[in-house]
């Protein structure tokens, strides 16, 4: 535990030699990186069994200290300090295995994928500087080391997403989420800032303890945390901030999978779990929380119904998801949002990795040029099938049993509309999920140029959508704590995450997990029933209600809105602010102060006679003036 | 004794005429003139306050001696550089040698 620094120093060192030297390196050092994905989940795995020591012995409780450190920055006496700390608890280890199982599945199914394209090596290099900065995120141990990788991974974010930069759209798409991420960093920032200076320092753990102390101005720390969340609103795509995540598809679908729905996307929710003991002293902030997760989940579950590009139905849905998770923190679930976190990133992996198999296949996206894939390609089908019921959460598979924990979550601490919007919701997933299972693999193929190229995926891509199709199955099962002591821990993912006390859990509530049931198999029939074969009760509800079909489809004209203001309000900052430079600064200033000067020699000039009696004369005026005042002084 | 004001009213007026030509003159060589004239008043000033401060010193007239030395090394070179003028306009008018102007 206290070299966890090794983790993200091994991708990083790999990201330098790959960025440098990995043109000229055989296979453009594809397989350093890789070695270097392994490496990591040897890591990860060969730090279980001390972490499962540590909690028989009691050291991951909340509130205890792990953390090895050394100052970077000290200004002032102690004044100003930025430590270089680690911190693994219960959390981390939930992350760890979750970022370094799925880099390494994108990593394999990228050779395949990203075979022949232009900047290979590159690629490659920033998957490794993602993962190197992730990992840096999820074992810091204060802020400002978390601030630094909450940019690097939006960096990273933004190099993938531009990948394909020579097309317009994904230059576009790659501004709009740095720049829409940046807004929520500001807020992040401000709230780093509120708290060092009511405690003095950046240490998450030291924070957390101020909190819990009562150290803190109630109005200040709900302000603060407010602001905080504000960082988790932009980076992971909640409402207001979500609207760059539907457009973060023209990366790469790796891409897609890694960053966008396994592990950056999430970085928001493990900035909150983390300090959730700080939320829980705040509830207001938490509330706020858990509305905006609720808005979220509703708002992207209409959106992903419309959609017609796969990819962006996942990314719709992963909004979605993340909007549950922030429920459940919302309520105080910590439990329940990491243990979704860690099913969502195993079978969201897994549905993009599969679309992208899809992709691979048929060079398509949009579902209308799909159908009927089933027969062609039933490997993919086959993962794709699996992971589809773990979303809408079919019971066995992953996601029943983490949606059931925050469905029961939010019953308990929620007002009884917020678990009827989330059940609702929840019906909604099951409904896209089919629909876009049925639109893609069943039915008949609509684009028959598409499906006669259409073949099965080489195994480089069909191995890591086999591997997460079975962790997409059996994760769910660490919510028991028979699974989890027959692994050696203290218990189920109760027994590891947990704020207050940690939950025992030998059986899922067999009322609430009938009526879970009972959605998804409701939102599954819907799905059926209405794009079965052709579709026509789709069509028809399309016609039916066309205005409110134009609204879902263009994202609650929320891009439009952002447009116009951005047109209007920045960028006619931006011409006040242009004129000013021109007129004032340039014009006035720099112009004016040389045009003065050459005035000024135009008329002096003509002292310059030549004559040498001038000369003679105005030696004497000077000598007459010296003298004058010389001894004029002395009067 | 002569009165001191005497010859301090003497180096004045010397060194006022020479001023004055230096000032006035057109021709180059005049020029030199005043000038030599103004050392001469400076000279004169040297050796007066020296002989009535301390006769037996002669402080003032070393200084003396020095002026003549620079006077003399001062023209030799001023007459070089008007020699030279004069060869090329053939006249030594200083209003005419102003080309060096805006």
């Amino acid at each position: 535990m206290d070299q966890a620094w090794i983790l993200p120093a091994i991708p990083a060192a790999i990201f330098i030699v790959v960025a440098l030297i990995g043109r000229y390196l055989p296979r453009q050092g594809d397989f350093l990186v890789i070695l270097g994905g392994l490496t990591l989940v040897a890591i990860v795995f060969s730090m279980f069994p001390g972490f499962q020591a540590a909690f028989h012995e009691g050291h991951f409780a909340p509130g205890t200290t792990n953390v090895y450190s050394f100052d970077w920055v000290n200004i002032g006496q102690g004044f100003f300090i930025i430590p270089f700390s680690t911190y693994v608890d219960g959390i981390t280890m939930v992350m760890l295995p979750v970022v370094t199982i799925v880099a390494l599945m994108v990593m394999i199914y990228s050779v395949s994928y990203m075979h022949g394209e232009p900047r290979y090596f590159w690629y490659y290099a920033v998957l490794s500087l993602f993962v190197a900065a992730m990992l840096t995120l999820v074992i810091a141990g204060n802020l400002i080391q978390l601030y630094l990788a909450w940019e690097g991974v939006g960096l990273a974010s933004f190099l993938l997403i531009g990948f394909y930069w020579e097309r317009q759209s994904a230059a576009e798409a790659a501004k709009k989420a740095f720049i829409t991420t940046r807004i929520g960093d500001v807020g992040l920032l401000i709230g780093i800032i509120m708290l060092w200076r009511s405690t003095g320092s950046f240490d998450i753990q030291t924070i957390i303890a101020a909190a819990k102390a009562g150290a803190f101005d109630h109005t200040y720390l709900t302000v603060a945390m407010i602001f905080l969340f504000c960082g988790a609103i932009g980076k992971s795509a909640q409402f207001p901030l979500h609207v760059w995540l539907p457009d973060a598809m023209e990366g790469p679908t790796p891409v897609s999978a890694l960053i966008h729905a396994a592990t950056m996307v999430v970085a928001g929710v493990y900035l909150v779990a983390r300090f959730s003991p700080v939320y829980a002293e705040v509830l207001i902030a938490r509330d706020v929380i858990l509305y905006i997760g609720l808005i979220t989940a509703v708002m992207a579950a209409s959106m992903g119904l419309v959609a017609s590009d796969i990819k962006r139905v996942l990314a719709y849905s992963t909004v979605s998801q993340l909007g549950f998770m922030f429920v459940a923190l919302g309520t105080g679930a910590v439990t329940a949002a990491m243990f979704h976190l860690l099913t969502h990133a195993f079978f969201k992996a897994l549905l993009f990795l599969g679309s992208g198999s899809v992709i691979h296949a048929t060079h398509q996206q949009e579902v209308e040029h799909l159908g009927g894939l089933r027969k062609k390609m039933p490997w993919t089908t086959a993962t794709f099938v699996i992971g589809s019921p773990a979303l809408a959460g079919v019971p066995i598979f992953a996601g029943f049993w983490s949606k059931d924990e925050i469905l029961a979550a939010t019953l308990e601490d929620a007002p009884i509309w917020a678990y009827v919007m989330l059940a609702g919701t929840a019906i909604l997933t099951a409904i896209y999920s089919t629909r876009v299972v049925l639109l893609t693999f069943f039915g008949e193929p609509k684009d028959h140029h598409a499906y006669d190229h259409a073949h099965e995926s080489p195994w480089l891509i069909l191995g890591p959508l086999v591997l997460l199709a079975t962790l997409a199955t059996v994760a769910g099962f660490l919510a028991l704590d028979q699974v989890g002591q027959s692994l050696g821990f203290v218990g189920g993912i109760g027994q590891i995450v947990f704020l207050e006390h940690a939950h025992e859990f030998t059986h899922p509530e067999w009322l609430l997990a009938s009526i879970a049931t009972l959605g998804a198999l409701a939102g599954i029939g819907t799905g059926i029933a209405f794009w079965h074969g052709d579709a026509r009760r789709a069509v028809a509800a399309r016609e039916w209600a066309p205005d409110l079909h134009a609204l879902l489809v263009n994202r609650y004209y929320m891009d439009k809105l952002y447009q116009g203001i951005i047109d209007r309000v920045i960028l006619g900052f931006a011409g006040v602010v242009a004129w000013f430079d021109k007129r004032i600064v340039n014009e006035t200033g720099v112009d004016g102060g040389a045009q003065t000067i050459g005035y000024l020699g135009y008329r002096l000039k003509f002292l310059q006679t030549g004559r040498i009696p001038n000369y003679a004369l105005g030696m004497a005026v000077g000598l007459v003036a010296i003298i004058v005042i010389a001894f004029g002084s002395q009067g | 004794m002569i009165p001191l004001s005497n010859f301090l009213v003497l180096s004045a007026l010397l060194f006022a005429i020479g001023f004055y030509g230096v000032l006035a003159r057109r021709s180059a060589i005049l020029i030199l003139i005043s000038v030599e004239l103004m050392l001469a008043a400076v000279a004169i000033n040297f050796i007066a306050f020296a002989t009535y401060r301390d006769p037996k010193a002669f402080t003032g007239l070393v200084f003396a001696l020095f002026v003549i030395t620079v006077a003399a090394a001062e023209v030799g070179l001023a007459l070089g550089i008007v020699l030279r003028l004069f060869r090329e306009r053939r006249s030594a008018n200083v209003d005419e040698a102003s080309s060096l102007k805006w």
